[in-house]
């Protein structure tokens, strides 16, 4: 029962059902079995967005079990926060460091404050301690689109070597489900992402 | 959405895809060779009729978006009695407005096959209740499949069909969110030519439900019942997938719940059997009495009511009473509310069996306690630009916070969170204006009831007949964003554009009120704050109802249309006028307006310029853009 279990957290309107399909069509086409589970509606509502993604022969359920994830690519730190009971002491957390604030927090005074990156990386370390951070924003704006920051992060979670999918494959996916017109932007993001890792060593 | 939805147009049988649970469903539309669809859109069946929209015209299939799931019942079965096969797709509530058509068109039945997909919503992602709509089938007496994966998805719409027209009866396909929203494999099967012309035989006693006729007919129809029993003791779709190695342990389920059922077991290294169950109405007694008398216990793993297990309990009852049966009925392994998880399902199997979890699932809640006291919730907004935040904006300016709101279904929901908090009774579709007119005869308190466009056609029209025959006093709010919005943007009569693309008939909503023969009727643009507000305290002086229709694009669609064409949206600006005394943050909530290091700044990819903060801001430091806003 080899099942590699990775979610995708962030905020609607971050792209995180296209990252879905990238990663999901990806490992179709090199044969392996897969189920990417996606919550429409909140999309793009600027709510709390979860994608699923189960690679394995013997992964039929849509969602992951607590505490089984391999990687957690987070959009945003306080929605990666969201997601930890999914991560174990094994699990490796690809996060973009930039805090989306929810804008009901400016309402109530009361209200808890606002975490630090910091505290926020305190709170992950409790589950594991890979972390990967990364400003995907800057990167995204490098390769000419903020909105390509759904892509940085792909090429970083490639770049580890971790996924059960080949680059090229990866590559070739984003190349088959990117409009012609945004390809090259996103190409570029995912090769900032992916040098992002190798300058890291 | 596919980016291209033609892939599922492909005659490739063999080939391997990876498709959403209602893109394969779509999919078996075009294997069937269905040439009428129908839907009213609703979560999570949306993508089936919006997918369908975009092949209709090459598929050669009629596909419209009716007014509500009542008549789309009707029209898909107008076309199903003439001999053309049909489906109609709509989330499980719609079964509840479509279900009088439907429990008569039983006794009727069908000639073309006929597929009714009721999209369940256990965990209420976009719902409000999470019905049990196998129910249904027991009420209707019609046929029940129940997909797991998408695969199962396109297979079963073909084999739906199959049923149908061998029973003359329409066959319920029912799925839930993680079913529909799920992508999985999927291998094509060969394209089946639709049939595109039907012909309609007269015979009033078979197609004409009048007294002398239904009593014959509820007979007939128990006839098929008996014969759909056989095909489902037969169905490929009710079967034991896997045999353990000895008989202790049988676990019987069907839906999504058996996906999380075998990884469960796999997790807990159970080795139980399974008899997975594809096809629940008729129930496959004899099937289940073997797999019953096979085990010393059965589980039934299965979300929300106890469907099958009352069914596997009574069997036991009658011919295996030494078997032990758990599930959710007296005491509870699994829950009857929410969705499930392989957590749940693994520590129902764990208190049943008295396995120990390899993992312990209270040390991860507990550590994650520690962490999700530093979160705050997250949930959906109000877009930045959306017109119904200026429409509630005016109306608790107009009425000074003190009317009642029942509302309705659709984004303008959102409505109910603070800073606007306008909303007070929601329950179903069109329920506003009924609702209103009991709320303000009870209080006497001024009520303001908000409802959509395309909620306004669906539902509120009788009852804004029923308001204005009784004279019920309160005032109508359509927040009319020219769209169905919250279901990824279908048409709907009041754009006068059908559902696959043409120009239709424009149907205007003051023109339908008007002629509901209310008095007092106008259309206002929203962002004309001053102007709507006056409007507002004019139509709460009226005796009776009236009627003010809120008129302004979804910002969505506004912002995809300028950036279809290459124009950039103009963001309003902040001055050195603002003093950071947060007003307009407090009053509107905008997601467009944020505080960086205790200053207001305009999120400048969010901002579409809509004036409305401009207008509200007590220093005037809010400045448009130089066209003058994208109101």
């Amino acid at each position: 029962m080899n099942i590699f279990n990775l979610l995708l957290a962030g905020v609607g309107g971050q792209g995180i059902l296209l990252a879905a399909e990238v990663l999901g069509t990806a490992a179709l086409s090199e044969g392996l079995n897969v189920r990417v589970s996606e919550i429409h509606g909140a999309a793009q509502r600027g709510g709390a967005v979860v994608s699923n993604i189960r690679i394995g022969e013997r992964a039929l359920a849509p969602t992951i079990t607590e505490g089984t994830a391999d990687m957690i690519l987070g959009l945003e730190p306080l929605e990666t926060l969201r997601n930890l009971k999914f991560a174990s002491d094994k699990t490796l957390v690809i996060m973009s460091s930039e805090i989306i604030i929810p804008t009901g927090v400016y309402l109530k005074a009361s209200e808890v404050p606002i975490p630090t990156l910091e505290t926020i990386l305190e709170k992950i370390r409790l589950f594991t301690g890979n972390v990967i951070t990364v400003k995907a924003s800057d990167l995204a704006r490098k390769a000419g689109n903020i909105l390509t920051r759904n892509i940085v992060l792909i090429g970083i979670s490639a770049a580890t070597g971790k996924l059960p999918m080949k680059t090229e494959t990866l590559k070739r996916v984003i190349e088959e489900l990117v409009p012609a017109r945004y390809l090259e932007v996103n190409l570029k993001a995912f090769e900032l992402g992916y040098d992002y890792v190798k300058s890291m060593r | 959405m596919p980016p291209n939805p033609e892939k599922l147009l492909e005659d490739h049988a063999g080939k391997q895809v990876l498709l959403l649970g209602n893109e394969a469903i779509a999919r078996g539309v075009i294997e069937a060779g269905i040439s009428v669809v129908t839907t009213y859109p609703g979560t999570p069946a949306s993508e089936i009729g919006d997918t369908i929209s975009r092949l209709a015209a090459k598929a050669e299939i009629y596909m419209e978006y009716s007014v509500n799931e009542k008549v789309a019942v009707e029209v898909a079965a107008g076309a199903a009695v003439c001999g053309i096969r049909a489906l109609t797709a709509m989330k499980h509530v719609g079964l509840n407005v479509a279900a009088d058509a439907v429990m008569t068109l039983a006794y009727i039945g069908v000639r073309g096959g006929y597929v009714i997909v009721t999209a369940g919503d256990p965990e209420c992602y976009s719902s409000q209740n999470e019905q049990d709509n196998r129910l249904y089938a027991l009420l209707s007496n019609l046929p029940c499949l129940e997909p797991s994966n998408p695969q199962e998805c396109k297979d079963m719409v073909k084999y739906a069909v199959q049923i149908s027209e061998k029973l003359e009866l329409p066959v319920l396909l029912r799925t839930v969110t993680r079913v529909n929203h799920t992508r999985g494999p999927v291998v094509y099967g060969s394209i089946e030519k639709p049939r595109l012309e039907g012909e309609f035989l007269r015979d009033v006693r078979r197609f004409v439900a009048v007294p002398h006729h239904a009593r014959p007919m509820h007979v007939r129809l128990l006839q098929k019942v008996e014969m759909a029993k056989e095909i489902s003791e037969n169905s490929p779709y009710n079967r034991v997938v896997y045999r353990a190695s000895d008989s202790r342990i049988g676990i019987i389920s069907s839906s999504a719940a058996y996906n999380y059922a075998v990884e469960a077991a796999d997790f807990l290294g159970l080795d139980a059997s399974f008899l997975k169950i594809g096809m629940s109405h008729p129930f496959p007694e004899k099937k289940v009495t073997e797999f019953l008398k096979e085990h010393e216990k059965v589980i039934v793993v299965e979300e929300l009511e106890p469907y099958l297990e009352m069914q596997v309990k009574a069997l036991a009852l009658d011919y295996v009473p030494e078997v032990k049966i758990y599930g959710k009925m007296r005491k509870q392994y699994f829950p009857r509310a929410s969705e499930f998880s392989t957590r749940i399902v693994a520590e129902g199997l764990a208190k049943i069996t008295g396995i120990q979890l390899p993992i312990d699932f209270n040390k991860i809640d507990e550590r994650f306690n520690e962490v999700s006291q530093i979160l705050m919730r997250r949930p959906p907004v109000l877009c930045a630009g959306c017109p119904h935040r200026a429409s509630f904006y005016v109306l608790k300016k107009a009425t000074k916070s003190k009317a009642l709101f029942p509302t309705d279904i659709g984004c303008y929901a959102l409505g109910i969170a603070p800073p606007l908090s306008v909303g007070d009774l929601l329950i179903c579709m069109g329920a506003s204006v009924g609702t209103a007119g009991g709320v303000s005869r009870a209080t006497g308190v001024d009520t303001v009831a908000i409802i959509g466009d395309s909620t306004f056609f669906h539902a509120g029209i009788p009852a804004l007949v029923n308001a204005v025959y009784n004279n019920h006093k309160f005032t109508l709010a359509v927040v009319d964003n020219l769209t169905t919005a919250m279901t990824g943007h279908q048409p709907h009569p009041g754009i006068g554009k059908t559902g696959t693309g043409e120009l239709g008939k424009r149907v205007l909503i003051e023109k339908v009120a008007q002629g509901c023969g209310v008095q007092f009727v106008k259309v206002v643009n929203p962002f004309n704050v001053e102007e709507s507000i006056k409007m507002v305290k004019e139509a709460l002086e009226i005796p009776g109802p009236s009627v003010i229709v809120f008129r302004a694009p979804c910002a969505l669609l506004l912002v995809r249309e300028k950036r279809r064409k290459g124009e950039r949206l103009e963001p309003c600006k902040i001055s050195e006028a603002c003093t950071n005394c947060m007003a307009c943050i407090k009053v509107l909530g905008c997601p467009a307006l944020i505080v960086r290091e205790g200053t207001v700044i305009i999120d400048e990819t969010l901002c579409t310029g809509c004036s409305l903060c401009a207008q509200i801001c007590p220093y005037q430091a809010i400045e448009l853009p130089e066209k003058g806003g994208n109101k």
